[in-house]
């Protein structure tokens, strides 16, 4: 088994926003006793409690985004087991039971959208860099995947699924052997590079449907999914469990990098210290991978159901090169994913030409950090494209 | 407990601009070596003397406006080896002296520095020194590739460039592997080439491509990042016109400078041409 399973923190932290969307109502208080899988956040979306125990505080705390989110603090009782409820499946209930198990992709979306019809599904395989959390699930709960998969396909109608796995992964192997009695699910080998929020580029290349701009794939019959959303649809029809665990990559500087099972809301200090604890001085502990994650100030941060990885780096990983003037190598937009004009936008951009960004598609960007991560002039490109987008909404509001 | 944060990305490749450019300036030096080998001492004052005036002619100009010395990018050290190479050996040492000068201020230091060029600079001072000293810049031989011992060391080279085609194009799949200049300008104008003569009826004239010369102005010169355009497509349109721009030259003359022109036409059209091929992003109309 490569997931190992870290036990239960003493308190967990659970935001109530954990998807792209508003802040969801708490249905707790402070003093109230929650068990395991009690519904605690509800509104555009549902967020359950990981332990039992006694809520202590509902505030404003740190979220991995950056940002001060409302957020549910349970400090945990000892000892106290989650009871399973078994489940009765028929057609039209997978589809609720999913829905009320709050599954939600690693980019925010939730994996159950829209009532179209869909005739794909495209579930992303593919880990980069530090993040192995999709190999390791593959790897250690095949069939549960497959399960899963098979599962929405039949809530949502799809005659076809593809899984697109990395090319030399371990996982290749295991999940073709899983997949020889279904015809019509199909592994491929990629080497692509797929982070969150590619969905279109998945629909494009896999489902070969193209996806315009101001639509979403399922628009066009096509739903693009994770290994990890899988497993939790799994989860909660076989289990009865709602979205409460996640597996997560904790690499880097830590005594023992590996994939790890952990309760929503753990703080990831608390997830390092269980990893053998950090191997020098930490100075920067990034949340959902080295290229397109974000920088944490705190370790009180919680794991929410977005996060797949957790990387420790100290003082001597840190790049701090001199920027250079643009030299036109056009590295960039070799590397985009989206087919946009980095270097263009980032001119543009940072010399507050708002308009140029706009006419050159600045909002279709995913902000994966690719281009900034091949750049051999250093230059904050997605930095100076955030504050682009930002400018480009702003001009817009003023017309 | 305090922790560091920045923008994404946290990792970065280990590429920087500084080894874009002494990668190239290395895969320069297997042929640098053989020209020497070759031509002697004159192949060896000529690029001492030019790259140390690119050197320090950039000192002076960025001292003097009170810019901050970019030396160790090894951008004037790479324009100098460039503008060394393409001289023949017989010329005066003061004339690639000058160039050399003229390289860095007029075409590099006005146009913008590194990053912001519309020419190569070391054409730009090659076409200088044509245009001011036609007769000193004249070749003794022009290759031709005779046999299979000239693809090693060309006895009939007229510019340094020219002592070995093999060597010139080691450094090329060096600089293409590393992808130090641009692949799809280098390979689409060098098969483009080399596949179009023979069609076109110029297959006589074969053996006068297949020199240190235009492999060099194909690869390290026509695909330079910061003056060949930057779009997927553009970058093809650039390396058929010119190939096109070449053969046609070379239908009038087997001359080394008519390719060397035919890059800076090209220069001229390379934002042209970005501007009217960037892509649609995916989704786009």
């Amino acid at each position: 088994m490569k997931i190992v399973t870290i036990k239960t923190p003493d308190q967990v932290i659970i935001p109530l926003q954990q998807h792209d969307g508003a802040v969801c109502d708490s249905l707790v208080s402070v003093g109230d006793i929650v068990s395991v899988g009690q519904l605690i956040g509800d509104g555009e979306f549902r967020i359950h409690s990981s332990v039992s125990g006694e809520v202590t505080a509902v505030s404003e705390l740190p979220h991995p985004t950056g940002k001060d989110v409302l957020s549910v603090v349970i400090k945990t009782h000892n000892g106290e087991k989650r009871e399973i409820e078994p489940v009765e499946l028929s057609a039209g209930k997978i589809r609720r039971i999913i829905r009320d198990a709050g599954i939600i992709e690693p980019n925010g979306h939730p994996t159950l959208r829209t009532k179209e019809d869909i005739d794909t599904i495209v579930v992303n395989g593919t880990n980069t860099w530090d993040l192995s959390s999709y190999e390791a699930l593959m790897l250690d709960h095949p069939s549960e995947v497959i399960y899963g998969l098979k599962a929405l396909m039949e809530t949502v109608g799809a005659t076809k699924a593809f899984i697109v796995i990395e090319l030399g992964s371990e996982a290749l192997h295991v999940m073709r052997t899983e997949t020889i009695p279904d015809n019509n699910i199909k592994v491929i080998a990629t080497q692509g590079y797929y982070p969150p929020g590619t969905e279109n580029t998945l629909s494009k290349k896999f489902a070969k449907k193209k996806v315009p701009r101001g639509s979403t794939p399922e628009d066009r019959g096509v739903l693009v999914s994770s290994i990890a959303a899988m497993k939790a649809i799994y989860d909660a029809l076989c289990d009865g469990e709602p979205m409460i665990k996640k597996v997560v990559t904790v690499a880097g500087a830590v005594g023992s990098p590996r994939d790890v099972l952990v309760d929503i809301g753990t703080p990831i200090g608390y997830m390092i210290k269980e990893c053998g604890g950090c191997s020098g001085t930490p100075v920067k502990l990034i949340v959902n991978g080295a290229i397109s994650g974000a920088a944490q100030y705190s370790d009180e941060v919680p794991v929410i159901k977005t996060t797949t990885g957790l990387l420790v780096q100290t003082e001597s990983d840190i790049e701090r090169e001199p920027q250079a003037p643009c030299i036109n190598c056009a590295w960039c937009v070799d590397e985009c994913p989206i087919g946009l004009m980095p270097h263009l936008l980032y001119g543009y951009a940072d010399s507050a030409q708002f308009d140029k960004c706009a006419e050159l598609h600045i909002g279709d960007c995913v902000e994966c950090g690719r281009c900034a991560y091949v750049c051999p002039s250093k230059l904050p490109i997605v930095q100076i494209i955030k504050y682009g987008k930002h400018g480009v909404a702003v001009m817009e509001e003023s017309e | 407990m305090t922790y560091t944060i920045s923008p994404l990305p946290h990792v970065k490749s280990k590429e920087s601009v500084k080894s874009v450019m002494w990668g190239t300036v290395a895969a320069l030096i297997p042929i640098t070596v053989a020209a020497i080998y070759l031509f002697g001492l004159p192949a060896l004052t000529i690029v001492l003397a030019t790259v140390t005036t690119a050197v320090v002619t950039e000192i002076v100009i960025y001292k003097a406006a009170s810019q901050p010395i970019t030396i160790s990018d090894g951008n004037a050290v790479l324009i100098g080896l460039l503008l060394a190479l393409i001289m023949p050996p017989s010329v005066p040492i003061w004339v690639p002296i000058i160039g050399a000068a003229f390289a860095i201020a007029i075409p590099k230091y006005i146009f913008g520095g590194t990053g912001t060029l519309v020419f190569h600079p070391a054409l730009i001072g090659f076409a200088f020194l044509l245009a001011a000293w036609p007769t000193l810049m004249g070749t003794g031989s022009t290759p031709n590739l005779g046999s299979f011992s000239d693809l090693l060391i060309e006895t009939g080279a007229g510019r340094l460039v020219e002592a070995s085609p093999a060597l010139v194009l080691l450094g090329g799949a060096f600089v293409l592997y590393k992808r130090y200049v641009d692949r799809r300008v280098a390979l689409s104008a060098t098969i483009l080439l080399l596949l179009l003569m023979p069609i076109v009826g110029m297959g006589s004239q074969l053996p006068y491509v297949l020199t240190g010369g235009y492999f060099l102005g194909l690869i390290f010169l026509a695909a330079d990042p910061v003056t060949s355009p930057v779009t997927k497509k553009g970058r093809l349109i650039y390396g058929t016109m010119l190939v096109l721009l070449i053969l046609i030259q070379l239908h009038f003359d087997t001359y080394f400078a008519g390719m060397c022109f035919a890059v800076l036409l090209m220069n001229v059209f390379s934002p042209f041409i970005d501007k009217n091929t960037i892509p649609k992003p995916i989704g786009g109309k």
